[in-house]
């Protein structure tokens, strides 16, 4: 595999508040990569630099291998960019298809592109194409926005929590009308989604992102406090429901934010009584995916109301015997925790 | 109130029996009109998108200067045109005094501004989304622009129907540049301001019915531009 995308030192500020930091990354060709993260974390600047849209403060971008100096129309229309909540254009259904076929000047089979593309989203031509923007609910409305660039057959597609404010039915049809641009195309895709499901099960990748850096290309858990120095060197962050997670307190004194990754957290059926973890902490398993390519599920554990996801291995997993609304113990160290 | 009563009959009478008189003063309004608002709005259209979509140094003082220029009164543009255009004025040879042409400069200067305002209003208040969506499509800067200002396309026609409808009902710059001549200048504000001087009331009456008819219909048009635009 050949990386579409190379990005090195890439730095992002706006009014001097640096807002991304990547030192490194690459995007496979024909990869999908999931973000996920919490809000201001980066993401939507990540992605409006994937597609050529802003320029970094510093840094260099390799697409396709070639050094990206100038962003001009040619590089821009290589890749496109779904909002999460996409505007139509103040056009018909067809107008709103077509536009980007207009603007590269491509005629030929227009109707038969645009057509095919609503048939690719689930709309039917016939009825949806001479329909006016105001006339369609929010979902038609967002798989219209994904037909307009599914039918530019981009080299990638780069989406922006496409299904985060949609009915249920149309989520589903543009999931899938993403996956089959990958399977018919080739095509990249980047995904921005809250989605927890859809990022494992359906991404090659996926990176963490927090305060404008890629913490790992995994998952991780985000503990943001408010954490209570105690008199031992150590620091505490008391839950909903009387348990408490005790860290090892950051050098500076500065208690912000605490991260901790998946692998750290071992799971087990009993309590496994004199170890060197300080932390051992009761839940009920919520969720469970398994990571695309691995073989090794993340299960989110419920702990008095705060979500935490372990790594487990398949084998692992069935051991412990785990099915959601089951009970289990989350075990880890305290000196486990990365400050940020 | 009986003479206004009688007015009215009057008025209707003139309208449907198509006075020679009354008509010409319907169809120099018209004709003014329509040449004044093509002008003004090929000009204050791009004008009015320039200034709104894109940042440059002293764009601020260029908004309040124009912004100024919405409250210009008529007799004022009227005053400053007739100086130009005077014999003795710079284009005084031009001879656009008491001419048609002399009354269309100044309805453009009179809407000029309006149009450059609202529209670059209109551009302003276009949420950064539409860029973006047609950045996304591969809209080069070139369509960029002209797809931007197609999508505030009702916002602008309603900057183009206020500005006719201050071109229409002015009369301080037809009554100076254009001299109210019969036959040749009368416009139907002109016209209304001289028979209520004489007391023909019903002349008078006539022709304002005809005017709020024509401006009836393009608030007809402003209002469902707007319904449009905001749906």
């Amino acid at each position: 595999m050949t990386a579409i995308y190379e990005l090195r030192n890439i730095i992002q500020r706006y009014s001097n508040r640096t807002v991304l930091d990547i030192p490194d990354l690459e995007i496979e060709k024909g990869a999908i990569v999931g973000i996920t993260g919490p809000n201001g974390s980066g993401k939507s600047t990540l992605l409006r630099i994937l597609a050529f849209l802003e320029r970094p403060a510093a840094g260099d971008i390799f697409f396709n291998g070639e050094h990206v100096r100038d962003i001009d129309d040619r590089l821009r229309r290589k890749a496109t960019l779904l909002l999460q909540e996409s505007r139509l254009l103040k056009r018909t259904v067809f107008d709103n298809v077509a536009y980007g076929l207009n603007a590269r000047g491509i005629r030929k089979d227009l109707t038969a592109k645009v057509h095919e593309a609503l048939r690719m989203v689930g709309l039917d031509p016939g009825e949806f194409a001479v329909r006016s923007w105001f006339q369609l609910s929010g979902g038609e409305s967002q798989r219209v926005a994904l037909a307009s660039r599914l039918v530019l057959e981009p080299e990638v597609l780069i989406l922006d929590e496409p299904t985060a404010s949609i009915d249920a039915l149309s989520g589903m049809i543009i999931t899938r009308a993403i996956l089959k641009a990958r399977e018919m195309l080739g095509t990249t895709i980047v995904i921005v989604s809250h989605d927890v499901d859809w990022a494992y099960g359906a991404s090659d990748e996926v990176l963490s992102m927090f305060s404008g850096r890629i913490r790992s290309k995994a998952i991780e858990n985000i503990l943001h406090g408010p954490w209570q120095k105690n008199h031992d060197g150590t620091v505490c962050m008391h839950l909903d429901d009387g348990q408490a997670i005790t860290a090892i307190a950051p050098p500076d004194g500065d208690l912000f934010t605490a991260l901790l990754d998946p692998e750290d957290i071992i799971l087990s059926m009993d309590n496994p009584g004199s170890t060197s973890a300080r932390n051992t902490v009761k839940g009920t398993v919520v969720r469970m995916n398994l990571e695309n390519g691995e073989r090794s599920v993340l299960v989110t554990v419920s702990v008095g109301g705060f979500n935490m996801t372990s790594r487990v291995t398949t084998g692992s997993l069935s051991r412990l015997g785990l099915v959601p609304g089951k009970q289990v113990l989350m075990v880890f160290k305290a000196t486990a925790f990365r400050w940020v | 109130m009986g003479y206004l009563v009688e007015g009215f009959k009057t008025a209707f009478v003139i309208l449907f029996t198509g006075q020679e008189e009354t008509f010409s003063a319907i169809f120099t309004t018209l004709k003014v009109s329509t040449f004044s608002i093509t002008i003004t709005l090929a000009v204050g259209i791009p004008l009015g998108f320039l200034l709104g979509y894109y940042s440059f140094p002293g764009k601020r003082v260029c908004r309040t200067v124009v912004d100024t220029l919405l409250a210009l009164p008529t007799v004022v543009v009227g005053l400053l045109v007739y100086a130009f255009i005077s014999r003795v004025g710079p284009l005084g040879s031009f001879g656009l005094l008491f001419s048609l042409k002399g009354v269309a400069i100044g309805q453009f200067v009179l809407g000029l501004p309006i149009v450059v305002s609202l529209t670059a209003s209109a551009t302003e208040q276009m949420e950064n989304s539409v860029r973006l969506t047609l950045m996304t499509l591969g809209a080069s800067p070139g369509q960029l622009a002209a797809s931007s200002l197609w999508e505030g396309r009702y916002a602008v026609l309603a900057a183009a129907m206020t500005a006719y409808s201050r071109i229409i009902s002015e009369v301080g710059v037809s009554m100076m540049i254009g001299g109210n001549i019969k036959w040749r200048t009368r416009t139907i504000t002109t016209a209304i301001a001289l028979e209520t001087g004489k007391g023909q009331f019903a002349e008078g009456i006539a022709l304002g019915i005809v005017l709020l008819g024509i401006a009836f219909t393009v608030n007809a048009v402003v209002s469902l531009a707007r319904r449009r635009a905001s749906s």
